[in-house]
């Protein structure tokens, strides 16, 4: 029987009434000096996305709060929180990564840290 | 035999609690993967559709575009929106992850009554389209007075 509780105990965690989450669509570029993420984000506000880079990890939450007026005729989309987390290998140099918001999409710049640049090495004539 | 039965429901609940944590695992999945995530090739934008009575407002999801690649069609209780977006790769990157891509589509629409055309706004903001569709006179509730 106590696994019967364990099943109880786990659908009370199961907060009520949560928005969605869904996984934006990003594209990802790379070159020698820094990493481009775009992610799409329809409808989301600026204030209301947050950027986490963290120990190698690269956290995108938006939330969209959807303003409506009238009787619905029909609804494709609503209210939902577009959700993504990276693993970033290489060292960003967190102080001058960029966002930036434009039509629904958020767009990233972020910069490699110097010493994870790929480095060309002169030889030396002995 | 008491203690078989009692067996047997031990073995029923661990499936059970099995299945409900496979349940989980299967709407995080759909969640990731899930409908109306994105607009991708051949697909067409989401919509909202209201009635406010005097006018009808709609809805499109169109993230990464901008006014210029959308193109708007109005005749009396037609319309028609279509627009593109380009795949935008920067020159000199590497491609990791490319789920955005290019976008065009032509979606149209009966609406349930024909509206004003020049009066119908329309504004893009974030990447959804707004237009509010003032109702045509005839097609305007009306309050009848009881004489």
């Amino acid at each position: 029987m106590s696994e019967r509780k364990d099943i109880v105990k786990r659908e009370e965690r199961v907060p009520e009434q949560s928005i969605p989450v869904l996984a934006p669509a990003v594209d990802i570029y790379e070159n020698d000096d820094e990493i481009l993420l775009h992610a799409d984000m329809p409808g989301v506000e600026k204030d209301d996305i947050k950027v986490n880079i963290d120990n190698g990890k690269l956290e995108l939450s938006g939330v969209r709060r959807l303003v409506t007026n009238g009787a619905v005729n029909w609804e494709e989309f609503g209210d939902v929180e577009f959700s993504r987390s990276f693993s970033v290998p290489q060292a960003i140099d967190v102080n001058k990564v960029n966002a930036q918001l434009r039509d629904g999409v958020l767009y990233l710049h972020l910069p490699k840290s110097d010493n994870a640049k790929p480095r060309q090495i002169a030889i030396q004539a002995a | 035999m008491w203690t078989r039965i009692n067996d047997f429901d031990r073995m029923f609940s661990a499936m059970d609690l099995l299945h409900s944590r496979l349940g989980r695992y299967f709407e995080d999945y759909d969640r990731l993967h899930g409908r109306g995530r994105a607009l991708s090739g051949g697909e067409l934008p989401l919509t909202n559709f209201y009635d406010t009575g005097d006018h009808f407002e709609l809805q499109v999801e169109l993230p990464g575009l901008s006014k210029e690649d959308l193109a708007i069609k109005i005749q009396g209780n037609y319309l028609e929106i279509s627009g593109t977006r380009k795949a935008e790769v920067p020159e000199g990157y590497e491609v990791h992850r490319g789920e955005r891509g290019e976008i065009s589509f032509n979606r149209s629409f009966t609406l349930p009554s024909d509206v004003e055309a020049e009066k119908v706004e329309a504004k893009l903001r974030n990447g959804l389209l707004t237009m509010t569709l003032p109702k045509a006179e005839a097609a305007k509730p009306r309050r009848i007075e009881v004489g």
